[in-house]
């Protein structure tokens, strides 16, 4: 199975608008954020990426799971709701292969997603702390910067969701099982307390988690947990699939 | 020569028996028709043989590659079509094909050569959940003929086509051995379609093998038993009688 034949499945699915859609809407959150409450963040010695992250994060990050979520059901139902699985499973590659390339279909949207939340931020940035908190170029620079660590660690954090969200879709044929299941999913992190670590590390609340502002002892502990959840959905859904095999 | 073969090979399923050691010989370069009722198992085995699912005991040999250590090896060498037609709904019948032709690594003529084969040539730009259930089958078998498998493993291809659909897929399949030099193995509930179809046929029921042979040794062999053998569907039900009779005890 190659990468090249998953694109090709999600023609006709509302995939890709879906996703394109949803970049614009949750970069549109701090812009909306900012031209009607501007006053209130704009001050003489704040720091403008900490200011747009700590106030729009949330509701970004929610609409970015969503994404997710709504992605990995519609990219199984493809493949679950014409039996068109059944012959993916009769040619000649590990099922496995599937998955891991839905998975880097998923990680290619989100990367998308957050260049347009980067160029929204990036925007607010300038349009609202240019001149007045950011000066010069190594101002703009070191800001620039500072927006691709955030949202490049944010991308980090959304993968184990993106996984486990896949791995549900694999493992429910029907998609509103799966959505359902993710909905709830989310639902749950977004009630968890954001500043217990353990409860943290549930894969749907770590995409809550931003890097403005946190100590880097904490980023690192959840970069750790975050490598070790990546690895063991994939475990996970490599032994799931052992496993079909045997029951059906 | 037999490029399949299965030895006790077995599938239950909590304690139901949906195939029971069975042992099949499938010759190569042979059209093989594999009957059997509603339920006798026909669909399990050839699940088994492409390792959707896997044999609660026994194992087989396809073109001399042993299941399950070459699994993978194994489904490079086979064409098929399971139970119902599988495909993506979202896609043209065409953009499918192209789906299994790059998974396969089969040069872009692969796909024109199967659709014209099956008869969708016509309707490859249509959306596949468009298509008409008879369409389906074709796409269906379209799939499966893709790179001229050596093996063909076909679940009742002709359901749900129109007589003339039926009449073309039952030449197309007869043709296949001669044409592409491989080996089918075809299943049906219906002796009248496989006999016009299969040099060799294998009777199912209940998961178990009741023969195994040619047209002309079920003939033999219904004569000796004191079946009806005139007519082959005759013969069938016969046996297929018989054989529910003793498994209830009433006979």
């Amino acid at each position: 199975m190659n990468f090249r034949s998953e694109c090709r499945k999600i023609k006709r699915t509302g995939f890709l608008p879906a996703f394109i859609a949803g970049g614009f809407l949750a970069g549109a959150v701090p812009v909306l954020n900012m031209l009607f409450r501007s006053a209130n963040y704009i001050k003489p010695d704040v720091n403008p990426v900490e200011v747009l992250f700590m106030a729009n994060w949330q509701t970004m990050a929610l609409l970015n799971i969503l994404l997710v979520l709504e992605g990995a059901c519609i990219l199984y139902h493809t493949e679950y709701t014409d039996n068109a699985m059944q012959r993916m499973r009769t040619l000649p590659f590990n099922e496995s292969g599937l998955f891991i390339n839905k998975f880097l279909l998923v990680l290619m949207m989100c990367t998308i997603l957050v260049a347009i939340e980067a160029a929204a931020i990036g925007f607010c940035c300038e349009h609202w702390f240019g001149g007045t908190v950011i000066h010069g170029a190594a101002g703009y620079m070191h800001i620039c910067i500072e927006i691709l660590e955030s949202l490049g660690y944010s991308l980090l954090l959304v993968l184990p969701a993106a996984l486990l969200s896949l791995f549900i879709a694999s493992i429910c044929k029907n998609m509103w099982v799966s959505l359902g299941i993710g909905v709830l999913c989310i639902f749950t992190a977004t009630m968890l307390p954001a500043d217990n670590f353990v409860l943290s590390l549930f894969p749907f609340a770590m995409p809550f988690q931003i890097l403005a502002g946190t100590a880097p002892d904490t980023v690192y502990n959840f970069i750790t947990a975050c490598i070790a959840e990546i690895i063991i959905i994939l475990l996970a859904e490599m032994l799931f699939l052992k496993a079909r095999r045997s029951f059906e | 020569m037999n490029i399949i073969e299965t030895s006790n090979l077995t599938k239950s399923y909590a304690g139901f028996f949906a195939v029971t050691e069975l042992c099949l010989h499938i010759p190569k370069g042979k059209v093989y028709g594999f009957l059997g009722p509603n339920g006798a198992g026909k669909s399990t085995v050839m699940k088994m043989l492409l390792g959707l699912t896997r044999p609660t005991k026994g194992s087989f040999v396809i073109d001399g590659k042993r299941y399950p250590e070459s699994r993978i090896e194994i489904l490079k060498e086979i064409g098929s079509f399971i139970e119902a037609p599988s495909f993506y709904g979202n896609l043209t019948g065409k953009e499918n094909l192209e789906i299994v032709q790059s998974i396969l690594g089969l040069p872009a003529s692969a796909v024109d050569e199967a659709m014209e084969l099956t008869g969708i040539t016509q309707y490859k730009d249509r959306p596949a959940r468009k298509y008409s259930l008879g369409m389906k089958q074709r796409l269906g078998l379209a799939s499966a003929l893709l790179g001229r498998p050596p093996v063909l493993i076909l679940d009742e291809p002709t359901n749900g086509l129109d007589p003339v659909g039926i009449h073309e897929i039952r030449t197309l399949v007869r043709s296949l051995p001669q044409k592409f030099d491989c080996t089918v193995l075809v299943s049906s509930h219906l002796l009248s379609e496989i006999e016009l179809m299969a040099d060799n046929i294998g009777i199912l029921n209940h998961g178990h093998l009741l023969f195994e042979g040619t047209l002309n040794e079920l003939r033999q062999m219904a004569a000796l038993r004191g079946y009806p053998y005139d007519n082959l569907e005759d013969t069938f039900l016969a046996i297929i009688n018989d054989d529910n009779m003793q498994r209830s005890g009433i006979k």
